[in-house]
């Protein structure tokens, strides 16, 4: 039985690191090809930036007037975005061939092979969902932000902390689902904390827009105004645009411009 | 591209032909008919040609030769000069032959016949290559203007017009080639509501400019309903041209000295002429906008703005409405530093230009209360204008250090 027990276990290390020896070369080969890969594109980047740099590249292409171009580059710097260019192309040639690789050190029937290889595509595209997802939540937070303190909402950062909130937990639930983890579980999670965060929100807006709301519909059931206590068009506007209700008030209003 | 044409000479006594275009925008109503009424009795003696997109009104008999149009480029915003007017304006004044013109915005009718003739004769006779008017306003018109456009403009190119975006303008045929040289870019992308800074083009090309008062005159109001799109449109288009022309305006030198012109500043009496408030303005509600900002935009703010400039703002946020006060060297900081983050595009565009309208509000604020008051520190509204502008010329080297060298701070 002992013997039964040891050989059982003899076996299954054996398997394993079989398994693991056959799997280290094709990862030493991916790291190997993004390193080497990486290491060509700063170089190139460097031999890239310096030729254009004596070439007065910038000052050029200012002068050809392609604003557009200058206004995506890096501080306003054709060169740099040239070098840019030029090296994350070369990283995203090693990531390629490394898979590549990494793919070719097994053979067809490998059940690794089948699992792993689907998984680390999966995986660079559960990256790209998560930079992009964080980008636009830092964004709409900031869209959110400014318009809502222009508005002059006094609860301009919950509502900005709501919605980027929202796009995160969004795109936390796209990256697990990407990459197949926790199933309807990040489903009806996400489902409940979604639904969760337009309540909030939803209830924030209404209570905290009630005074607006009531004055509108009182606006509407009695037409005729009474002079002492009905709001006049101006102080109803200046209640809708905050920024013209310094101006409003007066005989004289204000003229930005 | 002249449609109708119609002649009217008969009270002409001697027509000779001065060389100048007059050039109006579309006009609606009685408006065209009361602007050519003051036009002949601006050019009482002189054969002067007038066009207009409008249909020619049955008019008396004078000296101008009305002639329609139609744009070649189209898209006129109505309430300010844009891209396609110096576009068409030029190619009028090529059929026409005319060595000057004078181009005249929206509401033109409100502007008296002498503001006209003086504005022309800068560069008929003053041989100006660009005349730009100096309204009168009330102290609460024009608040960019006053803030933002003037200040910076003066301090970086040198030049003293009160409205570097003034809706009439006289100019020579070669400044008229020069800014619609400029606003084909714009055209030729399609972009024919493009906004073209006529004062700074004529700094740069070293042209003559000459400001003229031409007293009251009504203003179209802006498309933008709201403060916010305005002052991202107009501060977008402004600073977007100020990066267009650094090169110049990093070497221009100024015709006087900065460290004079704020001693005049001071030396003037401290007030009270004619054209200081005598109502007190309600600012509370800026005041408020101000302060609720600062709790929620500080940490956009400190992406572009220096610690200094963060503790003035603080300090602001603290003190009583009566006493609310934003330093005109702090306005010059926070302006200079809005412009280098458009430039280096440190937050989004659209994002900076938002997040300036609540420090607008402070300093519109500020200087309403400055202007209004009764206190030994009250300034008429002009008076304190000139201060500011005096203030941004002194911190000019910072903007020119910053811009040559942005990775030396980083707030």
């Amino acid at each position: 039985m002992g013997q039964q027990i040891a050989l059982a276990l003899k076996d299954s290390m054996h398997r394993v690191l079989v398994k693991l020896a056959s799997f280290l070369p094709g990862l030493l080969a991916l790291l190997v090809a993004v390193i080497i890969l990486t290491a060509i594109g700063a170089l190139l980047a460097l031999i890239l930036r310096r030729i254009l740099t004596a070439a007065k590249f910038d000052e050029r292409f200012a002068r050809s007037q392609n604003a557009d171009v200058t206004d995506w580059s890096p501080g306003h710097s054709p060169t740099a975005l040239v070098a840019r260019i030029a090296f994350w192309a070369c990283v995203v040639l090693g990531v390629i061939i490394g898979i590549s690789a990494f793919d070719a050190s097994y053979a067809g029937n490998s059940q690794i092979a089948a699992i792993l290889i689907p998984y680390l595509t999966h995986s660079v595209g559960a990256i790209l969902i998560l930079i992009a997802g964080t980008v636009i939540a830092r964004f709409l937070s900031r869209s959110v932000l400014i318009g809502a303190v222009n508005m002059q909402m006094q609860y301009a950062r919950f509502l900005s902390l709501g919605i980027k909130w929202l796009v995160l937990v969004l795109t936390a639930a796209m990256v697990l689902d990407h990459l197949q983890i926790g199933g309807v579980v990040v489903e009806l999670a996400f489902g409940i904390l979604f639904g969760g965060i337009v309540l909030t929100l939803s209830l924030a807006i209404g209570l905290g827009s009630r005074d607006l709301v009531s004055r509108s519909l009182e606006k509407t059931a009695d037409p005729r105004p009474t002079p002492s206590t009905y709001p006049t068009p101006e102080a109803v506007f200046n209640d809708l645009s905050p920024h013209a209700a310094p101006a409003a008030k007066h005989a004289e209003p204000l003229r930005h411009f | 591209m002249s449609s109708t044409q119609t002649v009217l000479e008969s009270a002409v006594s001697d027509p000779a032909s001065s060389g100048l275009l007059i050039s109006l925008s579309p006009l609606h109503g009685n408006a065209l008919e009361a602007t050519l009424a003051n036009l002949a009795q601006a050019f009482p003696n002189q054969l002067i040609d007038v066009t207009t997109p409008d249909p020619i009104p049955p008019t008396p008999a004078s000296s101008l030769r009305v002639t329609t149009y139609t744009p070649t480029a189209p898209a006129l915003a109505g309430w300010i000069l844009t891209a396609a007017d110096y576009v068409n304006t030029y190619k009028r004044m090529q059929n026409h032959q005319s060595t000057a013109c004078l181009l005249l915005g929206p509401e033109a009718q409100s502007l008296a016949p002498d503001a006209l003739r003086a504005l022309a004769d800068q560069v008929v006779v003053g041989n100006a290559d660009l005349a730009s008017p100096r309204y009168s306003l009330s102290p609460r018109d024009g608040l960019i203007n006053s803030a933002i456009l003037y200040p910076v403009t003066r301090a970086l190119f040198g030049t003293r017009p009160r409205y570097p975006q003034a809706i009439d303008l006289a100019f020579s045929l070669r400044a008229a080639n020069r800014l619609a040289a400029c606003a084909q870019k714009f055209t030729a992308a399609n972009q024919t509501a493009a906004f073209i800074w006529p004062v700074a083009e004529a700094a740069a090309a070293g042209f003559t400019i000459a400001e003229v008062p031409v007293g009251l005159r009504a203003l179209p109001p802006p498309d933008a309903l709201d403060l916010n799109s305005l002052l991202a449109q107009v501060a977008g288009s402004f600073f977007a041209d100020l990066d267009a022309k650094a090169s110049f305006w990093q070497r221009s030198r100024l015709a006087y000295s900065p460290r004079d012109a704020a001693a005049l500043t001071r030396a003037m009496p401290a007030q009270s002429d004619d054209s200081a408030m005598s109502e007190q303005p309600d600012v509370q509600p800026m005041i408020d906008s101000f302060r609720l900002a600062y709790i929620n935009l500080h940490e956009i703010w400190s992406l572009v703005l220096p610690p200094n400039s963060l503790l003035g703002l603080k300090k602001l946020s603290i003190m009583p409405p009566t006493a609310f006060r934003m330093p005109d060297s702090l306005w010059a900081r926070i302006v200079y530093d809005f412009v280098l983050a458009y430039r280096l595009r440190t937050i989004n565009r659209g994002h900076l230009l938002g997040a300036l309208t609540p420090l607008y509000l402070a300093w519109v604020a500020s200087h309403l209360l400055l202007s209004s008051g009764t206190s030994a520190e009250t300034l008429s509204p002009d008076k304190h204008i000139e201060a500011l502008a005096a203030a941004f010329e002194t911190d000019k080297p910072y903007l020119v250090a910053r811009w040559r060298w942005p990775d030396r701070f980083n707030p």
